[in-house]
């Protein structure tokens, strides 16, 4: 009886504790997704080459989505990445940092090429990916990344999210908000 | 039936946490405990649990690994569970889980192959509202306003078919809340580099037309200039046409060729307003007009926009002698858009016929410039803007806000967050013909989108 009472007790607790820690998790549960091989996988990068998410699994995977003409947005969550390779060189780890295309008409593998000569984003580790309409909105709901298009705009969020070497998810972050550097 | 699960899932679960709250104890305090019996129960206890989570574990991994054979084979759930490790013999417990897996593969399955979007239709939009020493719009107006509320549809049809509505609700000089429907266009897209629409769009013309629509909080800067605003708002350059529009875009070496080819009801003059003759015109005359422009995106010129734009059209006013003007406009575009930079120019000539008063050729001309940085911080700019219209031509003549003026503003844009600026401008206008008046204005807008 006393097992009994003591276990409802401990299971309104954790539920409890479940939401009271809700809005902190929020990030990552509302991925819908926990692995990289959930993902679409039919991606060409910046050179035209087909790339799936999971050739990558092995090392960490940071994904975020972006459209080139985005001058707003896009930079400030590009700065936060490069901060990301900055701490990750520090410590000397490995991590594949992918950028995937929100405009599927005009941001194409050459669109991605010229962005990252003009900002001088070189380094082979990072993935600048296009895809089909129905794949960038697959993966923009699984990942939960909220965007829509007005006219030649796309409205959207800053949004970050982590995978492990294994392909877990491991967790999202609003960059201009939230720290990210639990996540690392 | 369900009693007993319960109780024993209560049961598991107050095992489970109280194992992790022994666990999270303090080792000194454990080891420091005198040996009793009632320690060796508690361990006895322990192990059980241990071993009842140690189980649950081999059966967490043994759905993992069922839901990622499900992902990545396209097989019905019977035959994914079919070919699963074998499972301990089902109990209640085992039949509820399987269950559970089952609903849960159909889920997954279900939400891999939702590619299309079958959430109906998201409701985005645009508002605002501001305070200033003169409304922006009504000039003879004070203190608070609302702005627009812009409702943004555009339905997904399927791979090629376009469609696309925005429905603004605006206060009017007088206080009545109007409702427009700004645009319904739909189109088909042939290539990246040909989609034609048909129905009402705004007209492509320069730069802010087509780029800063409805919703104020795209706009870095607190209001379009005067002379482009739309036209129940003070515009004098048709805003919105109602008919054929052919745009697209191809790629060239050093960045993007874009272009516009349009046709459709000519505009009326209808108490000295500008209308887009949405149901058709009396005379059948046509809007036609076209712009051209190039995209530079390697190196330095990246963001650089150059075009060129003109239209013609034969616009009638509604005086009881009616006065019929071929309005023939073209000019130029300049845009630098950058990560740091947003400059804006445009210019328009008009070189209007007076088609039956007599008064031939009249010349005018309208313009601005629009320098803006985009610091950390905001989004400084500063604009000037003029208008140089005839007044002896009718068609100037005949609009309400067909004056020429002069303005200088200077305004800033703080992004809150994401979907939240608020923008200040301080603007001095000087009208040159009607009226020779002088007036400064500060104003404050609070745009969100959503």
């Amino acid at each position: 009886m006393f097992v009994r009472h003591a276990a409802v007790n401990l299971w309104r607790a954790a539920i409890a504790c479940a939401v009271l820690l809700a809005p902190a998790m929020a990030d990552a549960s509302d991925a819908g997704v926990t692995r990289l091989d959930q993902l679409p996988q039919t991606w060409r990068d910046e050179l035209g080459h087909p790339l799936a998410f999971t050739d990558l699994i092995g090392q960490r995977v940071i994904v975020s989505m972006a459209y080139t003409r985005c001058h707003n947005t896009c930079p400030a969550t590009f700065a936060q990445l490069r901060r990301m390779q900055e701490l990750l060189d520090a410590r000397g780890e490995r991590a594949s940092f992918v950028i995937v295309g929100y405009d599927t008409q005009d941001d194409d593998p050459a669109s991605w090429r010229q962005y990252r000569a003009n900002r001088h984003l070189a380094r082979g580790n990072w993935h600048f990916l296009s895809g089909t309409p129905q794949a960038v909105r697959q993966l923009a709901r699984q990942l939960g990344f909220k965007y829509w298009n007005y006219d030649t705009h796309v409205m959207h969020d800053s949004r970050i999210v982590f995978f492990d070497s294994q392909g877990l998810l491991s967790g999202a972050v609003a960059p201009a908000t939230g720290d990210w550097s639990g996540l690392l | 039936m369900r009693r007993p699960m319960n109780s024993t899932r209560h049961r598991l679960c107050a095992l489970a946490l109280l194992v992790a709250a022994i666990a999270a104890l303090p080792s000194p305090a454990v080891s420091a405990a005198p040996e009793s019996q009632a320690l060796a129960e508690m361990r006895k206890k322990l192990d059980a649990s241990l071993q009842m989570i140690q189980a649950l574990g081999e059966r967490v991994r043994e759905l993992e690994a069922k839901q990622a054979t499900a992902a990545t084979a396209a097989t019905p759930a019977p035959a994914v569970a079919a070919t699963a490790s074998p499972v301990p013999a089902p109990t209640m417990d085992n039949a509820r889980l399987e269950a559970n897996e089952q609903r849960l593969e159909q889920l997954e399955k279900g939400n891999a192959s939702r590619n299309a979007d079958d959430t109906g239709l998201p409701l985005h939009g645009f508002a605002d509202v501001g305070a200033g020493t003169r409304n922006p719009i009504n000039t003879n107006l004070k203190g608070f306003y609302v702005g627009n509320l812009d409702f943004y549809m555009t339905p997904r049809l399927g791979d090629r078919t376009r469609a696309l509505f925005e429905l603004n609700t605006e206060v009017s000089s007088e206080g009545s809340v109007d409702v427009d429907l700004e645009r319904a266009q739909i189109g088909y897209q042939f290539s990246d580099q040909a989609t034609v629409w048909m129905g009402r769009y705004h007209t492509p013309y320069g730069y802010v037309n087509t780029a800063l629509h409805h919703g104020s909080w795209i706009n870095n800067s607190l209001r379009r200039p005067n002379f482009l605003q739309f036209e129940d708002n003070g515009g004098i350059v048709p805003a919105h046409t109602v008919g054929l529009w052919v745009t697209g875009s191809t790629r060239g070496g050093a960045g993007k060729m874009l272009y516009d080819a349009y046709l459709g009801n000519s505009q009326a003059l209808v108490n000295g307003v500008l209308d887009m003759r949405n149901a058709g015109n009396t005379d059948g005359k046509l809007i036609i007009g076209g712009r051209v422009g190039f995209q530079f995106n390697e190196g330095a010129t990246e963001g650089l926009t150059l075009g060129v734009h003109a239209f013609s059209a034969h616009i009638v006013d509604d005086a009881l002698a009616p006065n019929a003007t071929r309005v023939l406009v073209y000019g130029g575009y300049a845009v630098y858009d950058t990560d740091r930079w947003e400059h804006i120019a445009e210019i328009y000539l008009f070189d209007n016929k007076d088609l039956n008063g007599g008064s031939g050729t009249h010349r005018s001309n309208a313009g601005f410039l629009q320098l803006g940085y985009r610091a950390p911080w905001g989004t400084p700019y500063a604009r000037y803007e003029r208008a140089a219209l005839s007044q002896v031509d009718p068609y100037f003549a005949a609009q309400v806000a067909g004056v020429s003026y002069h303005r200088v503003a200077l305004g800033a844009r703080f992004d809150l967050d994401l979907k939240t600026a608020i923008k200040l401008e301080l603007a001095n206008t000087r009208l040159t013909d009607r009226g020779r008046d002088q007036y400064g204005e500060g104003l404050v807008q609070y745009a969100i989108r959503f």
